[in-house]
């Protein structure tokens, strides 16, 4: 078990996320070993993905130190294919499972019927795909207008 | 009336059914809602104050003024319903660079503040907090709090920022920038990674000040016209690329507008990959000297975000009506429809004086065959 302090355990009530839930993302993270670690230090990404939310968190070995969410659903990459592209698309983080560097890609993703890309970090070999925490508060955004603009 | 300032209870309220018609049809291209046709937005700035007898200097120098007047505009000419408020040479001021307001024109710099090799080493760029108290964003926020208070239907939060070329361009004279391209281009490289942390800081204080922000990017300097296709990428695609992504990394978006303006025949296929938020427009201006295909534009972007189609900005200030309205149908048949969304106008800013039925014959054409088919 991570410990999850004050502060976190605040924010994981601000992102409705009970403190159980994200342990056990953790937990399936270490199982399987489908997460993301820092290509500089000692922290994860894991996620767990449901029907109509992802939620993400961020870790050391001893420690939570953040934790996100977002209801848009990843499709895959943009465009279908991973073609080269032009611009530097290496992350910080990599695969833990084949030790491949993460890449910042757009990826698909769809909510209440609208599909749009959007900026993800994606596994080239085992075709995970993650999103930062800043890009969760992007996305935070974009579907409050599409709950406003669609309802 | 004069060049005295018209205050707001000078202007008729922006009809309200009109407004939520206009809305209707802005929401289409971003949340696939059903509406009728095509909304237009003709990128309407100063030629606002051709409506009211001002010329762009005036419109410059007041720019609470400005917003009424492109609030009254969009509704006059019944195309889409934000406030803009923006000119090329942003964020020279902040730095040292002196601002010249022009009668007929938008302000543009004289004096730059980096005009050595040296000066691009020890250039800093600003914080977000430093921003906020400089003269563009203060200039620029007068504007969007205006429409936010007086318009709030129409309002937007934008960031002016223009790629990296231009913003490097209005550090350090154009001409420099250029002479080290070829003789010190990691000078350059440089000046551009400068540029795209700067333009991060300043998205970052619009995010903050209105919880959300629209970034304006892209490439204009960086065209075909001017630059080969590795110079573009090196010193425009790239740069500017990271910072959108350090934009949308620091929760400071969700709208990325990518305005390419000038030819793009050979870099265009690059900016497909561009990194994008939900809220993605990318709009090109010219393929080689001919206005950009939006059939070819569809092809190439239509599976990813929403097109902007254009009508050469040449057409609008110099040619006819019947002109504007065939180019804008050709236009807007082959756009209509693409899967993300399609918004018709105009290639680069609605030219300060150009003729207001040309202005309507954009309208027009959007009127008679922008009827979608999709919904």
């Amino acid at each position: 078990m991570v410990k999850i302090s004050e502060e976190m355990d605040n924010l994981l009530k601000d992102n409705g996320i009970k403190q159980e839930e994200i342990q056990e993302v953790i937990d399936n993270a270490e199982s399987s070993g489908t997460k993301l670690k820092a290509r500089d230090g000692d922290l994860a990404i894991a996620k767990g993905v449901s029907d109509n939310l992802t939620m993400y968190a961020v870790y050391s070995p001893s420690e939570l130190v953040d934790a996100y969410a977002h209801k848009m659903s990843i499709l895959g990459i943009t465009g279908g294919e991973l073609d080269d592209v032009a611009n530097d698309d290496e992350s910080e983080w990599e695969c833990a499972k084949c030790g491949e560097i993460a890449l910042e890609r757009n990826v698909d993703m769809t909510y209440m019927g609208v599909t749009r890309p959007g900026p993800g970090l994606v596994c080239p070999k085992c075709d995970e795909y993650y999103v930062s925490a800043g890009v969760a508060k992007t996305l935070k955004t974009a579907e409050s207008i599409l709950e406003e603009k669609r309802a | 009336m004069g060049d005295s300032i018209m205050p707001a209870e000078d202007y008729i309220p922006i009809d309200q059914d009109w407004l939520g018609e206009a809305g209707s049809l802005w929401t289409t291209p971003w949340v696939d809602k059903p509406s009728d046709r095509v909304i237009v937005d003709p990128i309407i700035l100063s030629h606002a104050a051709t409506v009211f007898r001002k010329n762009a200097g005036y419109f410059y120098q007041n720019p609470e003024e400005a917003v009424r007047m492109v609030c009254a505009a969009c509704e006059l000419y019944d195309v889409t319903p934000v406030g803009h408020y923006l000119y090329a040479d942003y964020w020279g001021a902040d730095y040292g660079a002196e601002l010249k307001v022009q009668t007929n024109s938008p302000p543009g710099i004289t004096k730059r503040p980096i005009k050595t090799p040296e000066d691009v080493d020890n250039f800093e760029v600003l914080d977000t907090d430093e921003l906020v108290k400089g003269p563009t964003l203060t200039t620029h926020y007068k504007a969007l709090d205006t429409v936010l208070e007086e318009y709030p239907q129409m309002f937007a939060p934008i960031t002016q920022l223009g790629g990296t070329m231009e913003v490097a361009t209005n550090w350090a004279a154009i001409e420099d920038v250029f002479m080290w391209m070829i003789t010190e281009p990691e000078l350059v490289d440089k000046l551009c990674t400068k540029a795209g942390d700067h333009m991060v800081n300043a998205c970052r204080a619009t995010a903050e000040r209105y919880g959300a922000n629209v970034m304006i990017t892209g490439s204009v300097i960086a065209s075909g016209d001017l630059m080969d296709v590795e110079q573009i990428k090196r010193f425009s695609h790239k740069p500017v690329s990271r910072a959108v992504k350090k934009v949308l990394n620091a929760g400071a978006g969700p709208g990325v507008y990518y305005h390419l303006c000038g030819n793009h025949t050979d870099d265009y296929q690059m900016w497909r990959d561009a990194p994008m938020s939900p809220f993605t427009i990318v709009q090109i201006g010219y393929d080689g000297q001919d206005i950009f295909p939006t059939s070819k534009l569809v092809e190439a972007f239509g599976d990813r975000c929403t097109c902007f189609g254009t009508v050469d900005t040449k057409l609008v200030d110099r040619g006819t009506p019947a002109q504007v309205y065939e180019q804008a149908k050709e236009q807007v048949l082959a756009g209509k429809d693409s899967p993300r969304g399609f918004i018709l106008g105009t290639a680069c800013e609605c030219p300060t004086n150009a003729p207001p039925v040309n202005v309507h014959a954009l309208v027009r054409a959007a009127k008679d065959h922008g009827k979608y088919e999709k919904f």
